[in-house]
């Protein structure tokens, strides 16, 4: 069967369907990418600031910003007062539109 | 299914096998290398520096790489492996060769990562070794080879924003696995090996103390493409100030089956601990050890630059590592010059966890046994004479295939698998 181009994934849909973890994995951190970013809206935060913000384990935190400061979401700022953490904050010309 | 004929398939895509790929490819021999990953280069091409002379392990591997992918007499599979080799005579095998789909177009793909930024899936990144995220379509890293995209089908929601973003049109959900027959005049089993799972030890409470780390993930803290924006403890962000490194952690110890030494990790961690050093100039490190291995040419020397700068040796055997509420660690060990168990506390933790040896290549030989050494490694029949040799002829072993070694002797070993198939195919090539 020929599959039109750039319309693959809706074909591959109807033979495959998407596992109910990977759609629940994708809710989690869509949803942690916002708590977040909209923490670090209200001013540059380090890892344990934003856990406690937000009653997130704190290497549940460190992951996901990992990654969004990978993705371009965020950047990283200064070092805390006592040289341990840094500070964290949206980029500039980052990814974030909302 | 489809028929394809080279001189020799090369299993294994390291810098071993890529030694012997492009040694047999410069005289003439048409190479096909096959790698299970989607990138050739191996373990090396994700290390930091390497001992001993701390080179970017990136700045060697690179253009080793690139030329084995731009050889002409080389033809590179990723996301491929071997099924089953059956030798039908001298200087005649046949191999059913398995390859995965990417779901992308390799030489459409220009690398350009916006299928990336269109991805909305996060999922853990294997090549940060668990470190962050990565995207379900997604570069493996940036100097992978072909740096091109793969899709994560197990992670994929199949939204097709990749597609619709990609400037060649290269996605393609369509892709199925194929098989492929292989004839060739011989085979070098060049599969490398696995790291030390460190879960199998409890008492070091790897899953649950998130400031205990492995070398490997070290590694990835060093490295230029690091997974933070410096060396930083996964648990909570810190940057650490006293680090410990456990060495022999799954080697040497019949207790998980491994008895014998890696003999790497002794000079990995010294390096590691040198280039710590260096990012993290207040740090302190201790390195806890039973001997230290420092057998190759400079390592010794090496081995003292590290005491120099400040190193502390430790010679003690590690019980326990308990996580304080502070994300810190209590290390139980034995003293064993003082002979008394003593305690002591850092902020992060790296096992040096050991060289253990990839399973399985043995089973894919169809009608001849290829023997592996009592460690699982595969055996090397004729080890003083021709180092290369294993018990079916015209296969020969190449790296740490063979056993635990470092970058030099695996890239010596590659050398060696070449010249002793060179010579193999040579005698066809004079009846
Ligand atoms: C933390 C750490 C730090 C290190 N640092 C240094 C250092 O500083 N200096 C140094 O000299 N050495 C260092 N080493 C050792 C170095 O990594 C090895 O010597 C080297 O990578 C071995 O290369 P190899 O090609 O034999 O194996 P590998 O790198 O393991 O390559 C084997 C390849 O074969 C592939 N493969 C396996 N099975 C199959 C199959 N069935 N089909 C297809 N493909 C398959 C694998 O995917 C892999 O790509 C370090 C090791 C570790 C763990
Ligand atoms: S190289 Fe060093 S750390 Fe590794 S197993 Fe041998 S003695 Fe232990």
């Amino acid at each position: 069967m020929e599959v039109e181009k750039g319309k693959t994934a809706k074909y591959l849909k109807t033979k495959r369907p998407v596992p109910k973890e990977v759609t629940e994995q994708l809710k989690h951190f869509t949803k942690t990418k916002k708590l977040l970013l909209n923490a670090l809206k209200e001013g540059d935060k380090t890892v344990p600031q934003l856990a406690e913000a937000l009653n997130l384990p704190k290497d549940e935190v460190m992951f996901q910003l990992m990654s969004l400061l990978k993705y371009g979401f965020v950047e990283t700022g200064e070092i805390d007062d006592m040289d341990e953490y840094y500070y964290y904050k949206i980029k500039s010309n980052g990814k974030d539109k909302s | 299914m489809k028929i394809l004929e080279y001189d020799v398939l090369v299993v294994g895509g390291g810098i071993a096998g890529g030694e012997s790929a492009l040694n047999l490819a410069n005289i003439g021999y048409k190479v096909l290398l096959v790698e299970k990953e989607l990138s050739i280069g191996g373990k090396m091409i994700l290390l930091s520096k390497v001992f001993p002379t701390l080179d970017c392990a990136a700045c060697i591997t690179t253009p080793k790489v690139s030329e084995i992918a731009r050889h002409p007499n080389i033809t590179v599979f990723t996301g491929a492996e071997p099924l089953k080799i059956t030798k039908k005579g001298e200087h005649n095998f046949e191999a059913i060769v398995l390859q995965k789909p990417r779901y992308v177009d390799v030489d459409a793909c220009t690398g350009c990562q916006l299928c990336e930024e269109a991805c909305p899936v996060s999922v853990t990144d294997e090549y940060q070794f668990g470190l962050a995220g990565r995207k379900a379509a997604y570069i493996p890293f940036s100097i992978a080879s072909p740096r091109a995209a793969a899709i994560d089908i197990e992670n994929c929601i199949l939204c097709g924003a990749c597609e619709r973003v990609c400037p060649p049109d290269c996605i393609d959900f369509t892709q199925t696995e194929e098989k492929l027959l292989v004839k060739i005049k011989s085979v070098i089993t060049a599969t490398g090996f696995q790291l030390f799972d460190p879960l199998k030890i409890p008492r070091y409470n790897y899953d649950k103390a998130k400031n205990v780390i492995t070398s490997m993930q070290m590694e990835r803290e060093l490295a230029p493409t690091r997974p933070f924006n410096t060396v930083l403890r996964p648990g909570d962000g810190k940057m650490p100030d006293n680090i410990a490194y456990v060495l022999c952690t799954g080697s040497r110890d019949k207790s998980v089956g491994n008895p014998i030494c890696s003999q790497v990790c002794c000079m990995y961690s010294i390096k590691q601990a040198q280039l710590l050093l260096g990012a993290l100039p207040m740090a302190d490190v201790t390195i806890y050890y039973l001997h230290i291995r420092a057998f190759g040419k400079g390592f010794n020397e090496f081995y003292a630059q590290a005491q120099d700068m400040g190193v502390e040796f430790v010679k003690g055997k590690v019980g326990k590592i308990t996580e304080k509420e502070n994300g810190n660690l209590m290390l139980r060990y034995e003293d064993i010059e003082a002979g008394v168990v003593k305690e002591a506390e850092h902020d992060m933790v790296v096992l040096s966890v050991g060289v253990l040896p990839n399973r399985g290549i043995d089973e894919v030989f169809d009608n001849k046994k290829l023997q592996l050494d009592p460690f699982h490694f595969i055996n090397q029949t004729d080890i003083l004479a021709s180092p290369s040799k294993t018990s079916i002829d015209g296969v020969f072993v190449a790296g740490t295939a063979s056993g635990p070694m470092d970058i030099p002797d695996s890239i010596l070993s590659g050398g060696a698998a070449s010249a002793e198939t060179t010579s193999y195919l040579r005698k066809e090539d004079s009846k």
